[in-house]
């Protein structure tokens, strides 16, 4: 039972490191800049980087930005995995099932053997105890880290700019908000104002979404629904964009509607029997919509929250 | 006086140094087959034409970036460690002495966590800081073993010695996670991984950085070779002799915990090597210090260098940490070493 | 006949003194409990918790709070320390061996090891009979560190016995973080040095007390010849003990607690050697005031430590081992010092 949790723990720690947000401090490198080809563009990254971009990247390597790339028309060359390919962003398989995986951590060996043209890390936690050097030996690599990690919006210019297409990236934040925009006057026409919160259930232990990121920011920012107190509570200590909450302080939620994201299915979710959950005020009144593990609910991005409005809006307006 | 060697001193000579050669190339051996463990595999020839840089780029790049440091690293550590244990079990004429077991590498785990926890951004730090830093660390953690298990009648009783170390690197250890739990997650796991030991920084800025301190303080103690066969003979015999026994043995224990300390700062809390290279050593080549060290060098970084390459190879892509193949293989040992070893 | 006599002249005067410090220790485990009940995510008031557990109503969320979350919760802590108390109090009895504690002789980390295994080749068996590879395990640990001591040249000295422990510890720790990695049933080594109390439910608790209560009035019955093995093994025989009998049964005793504990909370050490050495401090040597005490204060440290572990970072919690490790080597380096001649 404690290992279970620990897997969890260590799984968070990953999310962690993928969408750290850590300042950091830059560090000279002073690269050979070729310009001598019109097309390629440098670009100084996060950490003080100056990356060559080659013109037209065709193999890249992306880990956990994967959403954003689809997003701009790019498939990269491997995608994000845990535990040997065992966890994968499933919401995105739809575009990715023909690409392989790569571990998490990005082991050297792995991606050379991709022969990548364009490396982009999703944080500097990524090329610390200077890994930077090593992978930039294999191709260029950009560093993304912003000041706010969680920011989706920022993070998807960033990445445009990195492919030359920032009209392109401005174009998917416009569609995204137009859909924004129509879904939230619609929830308000039926629904009025209610208050949600998204839990995930899995190994056994509820974790609830901090109100800044992941569906957070799409429940509570862009469709402008109500937090219930708890969120807003665990959202100002939390660390992570999931925060382990115990059952009894869910017995607190008061949220008018529960989205459950279920990732125990597969073994019983008996803490889905718990006379405590049951007691939950969004439960009794059988206002809880659950998805399975492979929703987009866990995920962040322009796909991502497309995704989540949609099962939103399914939801909740019959 | 070599023209008056006996027949039995000729042997001994022949033997330490087929040991020597025999040992130098088991390293060879085992450093080829490093050079081949990894996701890539690349053919023998392949490796060769490579090494003479007439392997493709890629290639290169994988062997000269990724798998030498890394390699090097490993042999270097293992010998550090190793000759701290000598040093140790010279100094203290304790069988059981490894910086591990007494605690060293812990203190200097404890420095490590807390500069990278408390300065977070590793990417301005200069590498070779961290040699440094463990040292400051394993002193501190060696000053206070000493002085806990010293006792004014007694002195320090060899069990004694080693059940202070064992429980001051059991305390540090709890602190370590305790401090953790307050600082980030990815702090939180490389504290994991540390005290799992790994050889975690692998590119050749930390074999730049490492290689000073075992470089300088291995010629170091091997001028100190004879000091060490004084001290080894017990301190009467030591005190008549007329050296001066407790600042020689303070500048080699400090050379121990120096070369602990650094090895520690990349490798994460191995344990063991410092055990079992001196006594493998021992048993080939007796315990004259002048020969007893050099071999315990190799040894160490033979038995780092197999622990590092089964670890890189069991589970590829990802790795067990080179410190858990070393205790499964060190605590039977020691278990051996204590059914032997007097009060 | 002296020793006998000599017992019965201390018996005047300790069953009050005895009787009051079980009556004081048994209020103070109350009132711990009845605090952790009521602190937490939510705080409760002490009268609520009062009423939930005596008058209870499922139809009230505090209500169900209470019974199904923290009550199980503060129950497991009391019971896991009052297991590794009696384990640790049975052992320092029938060995005299003022270091003995199922954490330190490796007892635990064979209990942790058999557990990663189960986990890792049947990850769904029951807690039913996950508990009895725990006792196996727990056998397996002390069968090695005995074994090894018991082939030392100069016999099982007690510091010999606590290093074979960190031994088998190391060498148990390492198999099973191995195993975690491989198999991935836990990335986070930490686990395996700390250790919680969180995920207690009833049916862990069912499953354990009929083990416990067994174990327990069975130790009571031993408490007396005990006491006299306590005395030396020669008194004991004298006196017409079966010792051979009693330290077989007492061992079973320890491995059934111990193992127990371990399933709920982890390898936890330094409880099973604190308390029964605070608990001889306040009831004297006789084991029938002993072990009763060291049931009572051992739930008291953990149910304390466990609240302690979720007071200092919520809502994160500390491991409950690395807390009690940070008292417990203070402690420790204490009685080794005192070169474990007192018992």
């Amino acid at each position: 039972m404690l290992i279970s949790r620990k897997v969890l723990v260590s799984f968070f720690s990953f999310l962690f490191i993928l969408v750290g947000c850590q300042d950091n401090v830059s560090e000279d490198d002073p690269k050979e800049i070729n310009d001598n080809k019109v097309d390629e563009h440098v670009l100084t990254d996060a950490m003080g980087n100056e990356v060559t971009i080659p013109a037209n990247p065709d193999r890249v390597i992306a880990s956990y930005l994967e959403d954003y790339l689809l997003a701009l028309g790019i498939t990269p060359i491997a995608q994000w995995a845990i535990h040997d390919g065992a966890s994968i962003q499933d919401y995105l398989q739809k575009d990715l099932k023909d690409v392989p995986t790569i571990p998490y951590d990005l082991p050297f060996e792995v991606v050379t053997s991709f022969s990548p043209d364009l490396l982009i890390m999703s944080s500097a936690d990524m090329v610390e105890g200077e890994k930077y050097e090593q992978y930039s030996k294999i191709a260029p690599t950009y560093v993304l880290d912003l000041e706010n990690n969680s920011d989706w919006r920022e993070k998807l210019l960033k990445i445009g700019e990195v492919f030359d297409k920032k009209e392109e990236a401005e174009q998917v934040l416009v569609t995204y908000d137009g859909k924004v925009k129509e879904s939230k006057e619609l929830l308000k026409e039926s629904m009025g104002n209610p208050s949600v919160a998204a839990i995930w259930l899995v190994n056994n232990t509820f974790f609830i979404v901090s109100d800044k990121v992941s569906s957070g920011v799409v429940l509570y920012d862009d469709l402008g629904l109500e937090k219930p107190n708890v969120v807003e509570e665990i959202s100002t200590t939390a660390t992570d964009n999931w925060s382990e909450i115990s059952l009894e302080k869910l017995a607190e939620l008061d949220a008018d509607h529960l989205f459950l994201v279920n990732s125990d299915k597969g073994n019983g979710a008996k803490m889905l029997e718990d006379p405590i959950w049951q007691d939950i005020p969004a439960v009794k009144k059988d206002q809880i919509y659950e998805y399975e593990a492979d929703s987009a609910w866990l995920y962040s991005g322009p796909i991502a929250n497309t995704q989540i409005i949609d099962d939103v809006m399914t939801s909740l307006i019959k | 006086m070599k023209r008056y060697m006996t027949n039995t001193q000729r042997k001994a000579q022949l033997r330490n140094r087929t040991v020597m050669i025999s040992l130098f190339l088991f390293i060879v051996f085992v450093f080829v087959i490093s050079m081949n463990t990894g996701f890539i595999k690349l053919s023998p020839l392949e490796l060769f034409y490579t090494l003479f840089g007439f392997g493709t780029s890629e290639q290169a790049l994988i062997l000269f970036e990724f798998r030498l440091p890394r390699i090097v690293l490993s042999i270097l550590v293992g010998m550090g460690l190793a000759v701290s244990g000598a040093i140790l079990q010279g100094i203290t004429r304790n069988a059981l002495a490894d910086p591990g077991i007494l605690g060293i590498n812990a203190g200097a785990g404890l420095m490590v966590m807390l500069y990278i926890s408390f300065f977070p951004s590793m990417n301005n730090t200069p590498i070779f800081i961290l040699p440094v830093l463990a040292f400051i660390g394993a002193t501190a953690a060696a000053a206070c073993i000493y002085l806990l298990s010293y006792k004014k009648d007694e002195g320090i009783s060899p069990v004694r010695l080693l059940l202070t170390g064992v429980a001051i690197a059991a305390g540090i250890s709890s602190i370590m996670i305790i401090l953790t739990l307050r600082l980030s997650p990815e702090s939180y796991q490389f504290v994991a991984t540390w005290l799992a030991g790994s050889i975690w920084g692998s590119n050749w800025k930390f074999v730049l950085a490492l290689l000073p301190w075992i470089v300088i303080l291995i010629i170091f103690v091997y001028i100190k070779a004879n000091v060490l066969n004084i001290l080894n003979l017990g301190d009467v015999t030591a005190v008549g002799l007329g050296a001066s026994i407790e600042k020689e043995r303070r500048l080699l224990l400090l050379a121990a915990v120096g070369l602990a300390g650094a090895s520690v700062s990349v490798s994460g809390g191995i344990g063991f090597v410092g055990l079992i290279g001196p006594h493998l050593a021992r048993q080939l080549v007796g315990a004259r210090h002048q020969i007893l060290i050099p071999t315990s060098a190799l040894v160490g970084g033979l038995l780092v260098l197999v622990a590092d390459t089964i670890g890189r190879w069991i589970l590829q892509p990802s790795e067990i940490p080179a410190g858990i193949i070393v205790a499964i293989i060190g605590a039977p040992y020691f278990l051996y070493l204590l059914t032997r070893l007097e009060d | 006949m002296i020793v006998s006599s000599h017992l019965s002249v201390s018996k005047q005067h300790r069953p009050l003194r005895a009787m009051v410090i079980l009556i004081v220790g048994l209020v103070g485990l109350i009132l711990a409990i009845g605090l952790s009940i009521s602190l937490g995510a939510a705080n409760i008031q002490l009268t609520t918790v009062w009423t939930a557990v005596f008058h209870h109503d499922p139809t009230l969320t505090t209500h169900q709070i209470i019974w199904e979350i923290r009550l199980p919760r503060v129950l497991g802590a009391a019971m896991v320390g009052a297991c590794f108390a009696v384990a640790g109090a049975l052992m320092q009895g029938m060995t005299r061996n003022p270091l003995a504690d199922s954490g330190l002789l490796g007892i635990n980390a064979g209990a942790a090891c058999m557990l990663a295994i189960c986990f890792a080749f049947w990850p769904s068996l029951p807690y039913m009979y996950l508990i009895l590879y725990a006792f196996l395990g727990a056998g397996v640990g002390a069968f090695i560190v005995y074994g090894v001591g018991s082939m030392s040249r100069s016999g099982l000295t007690p510091m010999r016995l606590v290093l074979a422990g960190a031994a088998v510890s190391a060498l148990l720790g390492a198999l099973s973080e191995g195993i975690a990695l491989y198999f991935q049933i836990g990335q986070d080594l930490a686990f395996w040095y700390a250790g919680g109390v969180s995920g207690t439910t009833w049916m862990h608790l069912k499953v354990m007390a009929p083990w416990l209560l067994a174990a327990m009035v069975g130790a009571m019955f031993l408490s007396r010849s005990i006491t006299l093995l306590s005395l030396g093994e020669e008194v004991s025989i004298g006196l017409g003990q079966r010792t051979k009998t009693i330290k077989i049964i007492g061992m079973l005793f320890v491995l059934v607690l111990a193992g127990a504990a371990v399933s709920v909370v982890g390898a936890v050490g330094f409880v099973g050697l604190i308390v029964p050495h605070v608990a001889r401090f306040l009831v004297g040597h006789d084991y029938r005031w002993i072990i009763p005490c060291s049931i009572i204060y051992g739930g008291l440290l953990v149910v304390l430590a466990d609240l302690a572990a979720r007071m200092i970072h919520p809502p994160y919690e500390t491991p409950i081992g690395a807390l009690i490790a940070v008292i417990g080597v203070p402690f420790f380096l204490y009685l080794a010092r005192k070169g474990g001649k007192e018992i």
